[in-house]
């Protein structure tokens, strides 16, 4: 990779910002108007800059590995294809893995601690994906603590980063401790992630519980397995909704095809035909305002997966006998 | 000083420290030990669910920590196996409303009476990881054959110190690791340069089970109920050579027969 893409700054990029008069959105101004939970911040002006600035959206769950740094990896790539400047965070100080997700942790030199120490600046820190140009990560540190990023500094980071992108998607931590109140705290709408699992259900519930009162939560349903809904062994999607009452951005049936795409650091919207892309590819669409229908997965694949269960039953009596 | 405390960890979550705690508690009971499982995870819990004993939660950790109850008030009996209990997390309350050394004590006290003390960790590396770790002799560090939970395992391993830690490997696709799209298990050992507890295949059984509050390894006759057994019998000190890869290599060539490859 040459020095010359990277140093085609964020800068660069924000000379193609929409003008001042672009239309805003009705989140954000939800948001500007309601953020009294947090401190009064230390720099000025920061407040002003809402009015123009772009989305940030965390991307939380509760449970670990329900698939948050897979949902934002793949929702980053698809808003930089439908042309969005975005930027994704990595709030998983010390446990990082987006740069993993996305292939680039060989790149990773500077990171969200070295910018909020002002050990660099923003620019030095982002890393451009190997793909799409809009697209942008900012990497947690690996050798630190979360408990070193105070909530205040990780807001103005992300304001900052507001003013020079469309779209933040922050990929928060597990758990509801400190990485997830810093994680939450800059953002003004929130995807919770969760699996059809009861375990992943209850942690979801708790963690919508724990977002501001005032920030939009939707939820994505992630690894449906859709013959064993109808096998009565897993919640179907009507289920999970009846327990969270969220509404619902979308759902995501499970494929191995992301073990291996992930693993690679390759982005699972990039596989043609693959149901989990495309299903993604939607969520995207959704995020954007587009009226997408949700598809009914399991009356959907019926036929295909009716062939497929009978072929498993008669593999497990086999492998028993 | 009568058991050993094991911490049960993996840095990321959700590659199954719930249910291998849960399942390898089930094993040791089965074995006729007594054990006491100590949910972490505060604020989180999960581990009542995967038991289904969450309707008989009374008093949890938080309180015992704080002195508000006696150990045997708090521990919930499994009625399915003589041996097995439950400490359960508080779920309303923060992990920092416990002290490192209030966990510490907590697992002192329950190791003076059971043979065995599996301490189910939240994910992270935050406070409630330490307060998990803190009264810990052993570790067991769950992961997957994947790069980003392969990364936190090495990470945890680097937090543990100078404690014995024992790698199971969890949802293992044979499927995958022959086709070269998973690592091997061999791959993972070298990686993170410690022994391997288990290797545990992916099964959509476990979701099931997991779901109902049946841990898999209720019932003997499964085979992922065999597997839970060796490791179990290897925590106690047996020496047992690995055999799940044949297996796995007969249950491959039924697989192939069966439905052709996937």
């Amino acid at each position: 990779m040459s020095n010359d893409v990277r140093e085609q700054s964020v800068e660069q990029l924000a000379l193609q910002a929409p003008p001042q008069d672009a239309p805003v959105h009705e989140a954000d101004v939800a948001a500007a108007k309601t953020v009294p939970e947090v401190k009064p911040k230390q720099r000025p002006h920061a407040r002003e800059r809402r009015a123009v600035a772009g989305r940030a959206i965390v991307v939380t769950s509760g449970k670990g590995g329900v698939g948050k740094t897979t949902v934002t990896a793949n929702l980053g790539a698809a808003l930089a294809d439908a042309g969005k400047r975005v930027v994704v965070v990595d709030a998983d100080v010390g446990l990082r893995n987006l740069d993993v997700v996305m292939g680039l942790e060989n790149r990773v030199r500077m990171h969200s601690l070295d910018v909020i120490e002002e050990n660099c600046t923003l620019d030095e820190a982002l890393v451009r994906d190997r793909v799409r140009k809009s697209l942008m990560l900012l990497p947690a540190a690996q050798n630190r603590d979360k408990d070193e990023i105070e909530p205040e500094d990780m807001q103005d980071l992300i304001d900052e980063l507001q003013e020079k992108f469309d779209i933040v998607l922050i990929d928060c931590p597990a758990g509801i401790e400190q990485g997830f109140r810093n994680a939450v705290v800059g953002a003004q709408e929130a995807i919770i992630v969760t699996t059809p699992e009861v375990s992943a259900v209850r942690d979801a519930d708790r963690v919508a519980g724990l977002l501001p009162n005032d920030m939009p939560a939707r939820l994505i349903i992630n690894r449906l397995r859709p013959n064993l809904v109808r096998k009565g062994t897993m919640m179907s999607v009507d289920d999970v909704l009846e327990i969270l009452r969220l509404d619902l951005l979308g759902v995501i049936p499970d494929d191995k095809e992301v073990i291996v795409a992930t693993n690679r650091g390759n982005t699972v919207v990039d596989i043609s035909g693959s149901p989990t892309g495309a299903a993604l590819r939607r969520i995207a669409s959704r995020l954007l305002g587009e009226a997408v229908p949700i598809p009914d997965m399991t009356e959907q694949q019926a036929w295909f997966s009716r062939v497929l269960s009978g072929l498993r039953f008669t593999r497990s009596s086999a492998a028993k006998g | 000083m009568k058991g050993n405390v094991y911490v049960v960890t993996s840095g990321k979550g959700g590659v199954g420290k719930t249910t291998t705690t849960a399942n390898l508690g089930v094993a040791l009971a089965r074995l006729g030990k007594q054990v006491a499982l100590v949910d972490a995870d505060i604020g989180l819990r999960n581990l009542d669910l995967v038991l289904g004993l969450e309707k008989r939660i009374v008093y949890d950790v938080v309180d015992l920590a704080e002195g508000r109850c006696q150990p045997r008030q708090a521990l919930i009996k499994d009625k399915r196996l003589p041996g097995l209990f439950l400490m359960p997390a508080a779920q309303t309350k923060d992990k920092e409303s416990v002290t490192e050394a209030q966990m510490a004590h907590v697992v002192h006290t329950l190791g003076a009476d059971f043979d065995a003390v599996l301490i189910d960790c939240p994910a992270g590396i935050e406070h409630g990881f330490r307060n998990a770790v803190a009264g810990a002799d052993e570790a067991i560090v769950v992961t997957m054959p994947e790069v980003s939970a392969i990364r936190d395992a090495d990470r945890i391993i680097g937090m543990l110190g100078t404690r014995r830690v024992r790698i199971v490997v969890n949802r293992v696709r044979p499927e995958m690791v022959k086709s070269g799209d998973m690592l091997s298990i061999d791959d993972v050992a070298e990686i993170l340069g410690r022994e391997i507890l288990g290797v545990v295949p992916d099964d959509e059984e476990v979701i099931d089970t997991t779901n109902r509050g049946q841990p898999v390894a209720l019932d003997g006759t499964r085979r992922l109920a065999t597997i839970y057994t060796t490791m179990a019998r290897r925590l106690l000190g047996e020496d047992i050579p690995a055999l799940e890869l044949q297996e796995d290599g007969l249950w491959n060539r039924i697989r192939r027969i069966m439905v052709g490859q996937r």
